[in-house]
């Protein structure tokens, strides 16, 4: 065991758990005591609002797959923003084979097609950059953070491509090795002990799952709790019936 | 104001409310309609094109003091109590906090809203406008902003400049909701805008004639300030009107009648404005040839409630309690809306919440219920004789009202506030034509006054607000030879008959649609039915 190596593992492993805590813990903080408790005081439900609930879940399920209200607007945003966000949950389940024994054949098969889906994700984040920077109303509203999630997302999707091929290609093998002693509940633990879980000895690796890290951090504090907070958004989730079902505001009940 | 006593330096040492009255100082602005195309054009940037727009202050102390807000401008405290009302706002209001969070800045919205299309100013885009709130939020809401201060977090600090610049832009939107159809998350930027404005009332930048009708409507009863017995003349005037035009002797309008089946409550405007006078001509005979009892109530004279536009609940109950006060006392079984879009909402989404559950009423029908849903259905029961022919002369449009339209059922159904006013349409003329597809139903435009923008003072961005609206009403009249634009709103019919000669039309093509009921209903004609 090498110096570099124990320092290396013991970084890498705190990054993860320390990343997924305060992802975990920051958007559940948001979620709920932002978001869960805080009062809607009226129903502002928005056209085309179904007047019931399960038309209500139907709407709400048309725009989170398939972005319907994004795609009464501007064409191009609701092609390049679908396809973004479809391509990455795509990698989201292939990654799955990290964490999975054995590895379902569904995850397998998407194994062979995941370096063109990365390409199609990474010509989907280029045209939502470069509309950013041309269109000049959205180059006016764009703010550094924009920018910022867009090239952090694609620097994780090039290292990903990148460790595919040699030489940067790490042992499979040991990257499950790693992950599935991560998921042992006994590994946070040995870091008091100081007998960190084994990284891979790839410095690519390393970089991509230490941007993964950068971007579960930088969740909750935000705007990607879009993703999340969408199911709260009292023009969606609302249903059309205020004058038959009486709405009872939280803080004034009377 | 304290302006007299203060030393006239310039400089650190002045007041912040001096500073701010010099930023918001108003001044009358020439307007020009743009030249009608029929096409509505995505304008390019112009920065500041509308900055110059500062709305009249309230600045009356009488009127300040009853609705509880700052006298005498600009507190010197403003910053403390400005972050405590946002503070508070933000705990109370879901959809103000969650709306402030996840934007992702997609710029879907960016060309949705008619004050940017008509004037170009890129701070009249719905995301930007929001961003003038958010900039606030990041900056003291977030622990980054309170970590590592405004520039980190792309935020600002509080400065009377700030304060200007909000002042000037939230009272560029007219709360219409346009913008939040096309958003992925239904961010809604009505909701913001209400929020901002309470937050400046709260620090005593208070705009003048929203707030004047707050205030009349609270302590007086209706938005124009008519004492009682002025609308008890007001209606008799137009009662006599009636019963000389149509010849039918028993024609009335009812006046706080106890026992009657219906309260009608409609905006004050309804009473002598006009257009508006003549949809209440034809409230009234569809009511008498219906056979319905019913009564309007001097103590609810008003259905408008311009308490909605900003996020203070109180102003928005107070006005409300007095329709339910009256319903009470004069014992009625159905509360009827007549023609005003705000007050739709506030009568159908939210009054159940402040004053239901409304038991005391008939429960075999919608409570309360729209004047197009009674007339609607009405007609389909062969209840009212029809003579489509008087209206011959006209080739009808409809204008959705932004309030309507978006985020109110009507009929039970979700599309019945688009299908019930145009069946009504349908019902009584012959012609009908719709305009363009995305200025109409869920896309409609606003007609660029809404929500406490109607004043004289705002007259620059009316004209340049209703730009949309005049656009897509050019279109149909060049393609179809439309001549009459029929509205279902009190404010929409007060600005559409400025804005129509502004553009170059003739005023009386503006009307409610119960105008059009009112002219093609025949009276008398129910022996032998």
């Amino acid at each position: 065991m090498g110096g570099i190596k124990f320092i290396v593992d013991m970084g890498l492993s705190s990054l993860v758990y320390a990343a997924i805590f305060i992802f975990a813990a920051g958007v559940f903080y948001k979620v709920y005591f932002e978001y869960y408790k805080t009062p809607q005081p009226l129903k502002i439900p928005q056209t085309p609002q179904p007047t019931d609930s399960f038309g209500v879940l139907l709407r709400m399920a048309g725009d989170v797959l398939f972005f319907r209200s994004l795609a009464k607007g501007t064409r191009l945003l609701f092609a390049a923003g679908w396809v973004f966000h479809f391509t990455f949950l795509l990698l989201l389940i292939r990654h799955l084979r990290y964490f999975i024994y054995p590895v379902p054949g569904v995850i397998a098969a998407l194994g062979n097609a995941s370096v063109f889906i990365g390409i199609v994700m990474l010509l989907a984040m280029v045209v939502l950059v470069v509309r950013r920077f041309l269109e000049e109303r959205v180059q006016y509203v764009t703010l550094v953070a924009d920018y910022f999630v867009l090239f952090l997302i694609i620097a994780i999707v090039c290292t990903g491509i990148m460790l595919r091929y040699e030489p940067f290609r790490p042992d499979v093998t040991s990257v499950k090795a790693f992950t599935m002693e991560l998921l042992n509940p006994l590994t946070p633990l040995k870091l008091i002990t100081m007998e960190p879980a084994h990284a891979p000895s790839c410095l690519l690796f390393a970089v991509h799952l230490g941007l993964v890290c950068l971007l579960l951090i930088y969740f909750p504090f935000s705007k990607l709790m879009h993703s999340v907070g969408y199911f709260f958004s009292p023009t969606r989730n609302m249903v059309n019936n205020p004058r038959s079902v009486r709405y009872i505001n939280p803080w004034d009940k009377g | 104001m304290a302006e007299e006593n203060a030393p006239h330096h310039t400089g650190a040492d002045r007041t912040p409310n001096e500073v701010i009255q010099e930023y918001i100082k108003y001044e009358k602005i020439k307007y020009y309609p743009v030249e009608l195309t029929g096409e509505i054009k995505v304008p390019k940037l112009t920065p500041n094109s509308m900055i110059m727009v500062k709305p009249q202050l309230l600045t009356g102390k009488e009127a300040l003091e009853r609705l509880g807000y700052p006298v005498g401008g600009l507190r010197p405290d403003w910053k403390e109590v400005f972050l405590a009302k946002m503070g508070e706002i933000l705990k109370k209001y879901r959809s103000v906090k969650l709306f402030l969070d996840i934007c992702v800045r997609c710029g879907a919205c960016t060309d949705k809203c008619h004050y940017y299309l008509g004037t170009g100013d890129p701070i009249n885009m719905p995301v930007a406008r929001q961003e003038l709130m958010r900039r606030v939020y990041r900056r003291y809401f977030t622990v980054p902003g309170r970590l590592f201060g405004s520039k980190f977090v792309n935020g600002e600090d509080l400065s009377e400049e700030l304060l200007a610049i909000w002042y000037t832009y939230f009272y560029q939107c007219s709360e219409c909701r346009r913008c939040s159809v096309f958003c992925p998350y239904g961010i809604d930027t009505a909701e913001i805008t209400m929020a901002a404005r309470e937050i400046l009332n709260s620090v005593g930048i208070v705009q003048k004639y929203m707030h004047e009708i707050i205030d009349k409507a609270q302590n007086i009863g209706n938005n124009l300030g008519m004492q009682q017995n002025a609308i008890v003349n007001a209606l008799e005037f137009v009662q006599d009107e009636l019963i000389e035009t149509t010849g039918i002797e028993d024609i009335r309008i009812p006046i706080d009648e106890e026992g009657a089946d219906v309260l009608f409550v409609t905006p004050s405007a309804d009473f002598f404005a006009s257009p508006h006078i003549e949809s209440l001509y034809g409230y009234a005979k569809v009511f008498h040839q219906a056979g319905i009892s019913w009564t309007m109530s001097t103590h609810a004279s008003e259905g408008g409630n311009f308490g909605m536009f900003v996020h203070n609940y109180q102003h928005m109950k107070k006005i409300n309690k007095r329709i339910w006060e009256a319903a009470r006392a004069l014992k009625v079984k159905r509360v009827i809306g007549g023609e005003c879009g705000h007050m739709w909402r506030v009568l159908s989404s939210f009054s159940n919440t402040m004053f239901g559950p409304f038991d005391y009423l008939d429960p075999k029908y919608p409570r309360p219920q729209h004047i197009c849903e009674l007339t609607l259905d009405l007609l389909k029961r062969g209840a009212l004789k029809i003579d489509k022919s008087a209206n011959e002369e006209f080739t009808v449009t409809i204008h959705d009202s932004c309030q309507v339209a978006r985020g109110m059922e009507m009929g039970g159904t979700e599309f019945g506030q688009f299908e019930i006013p145009r069946g009504v349409i349908k019902g009584v003329c012959e012609k009908f034509v719709d305009m363009p597809e995305n200025t109409i139903k869920e896309r409609t435009f606003c007609c660029g006054a809404g929500q406490g923008l109607l004043g004289d003072d705002m007259l620059a961005t009316r004209v340049k607000g209703a730009m949309p609206r005049m656009q897509a009403y050019h279109y149909v009249k060049r393609e179809n030879g439309v001549n009459f634009l029929a509205l279902i709103c009190a404010i929409c019919k007060a600005q559409m008959s400025k804005m129509l000669p502004t553009y170059g039309f003739d005023m009386e093509e503006v009307g409610g649609v119960h105008q059009l009921v009112g002219r093609a209903i025949i009276l008398g004609a129910k022996e032998g039915i």
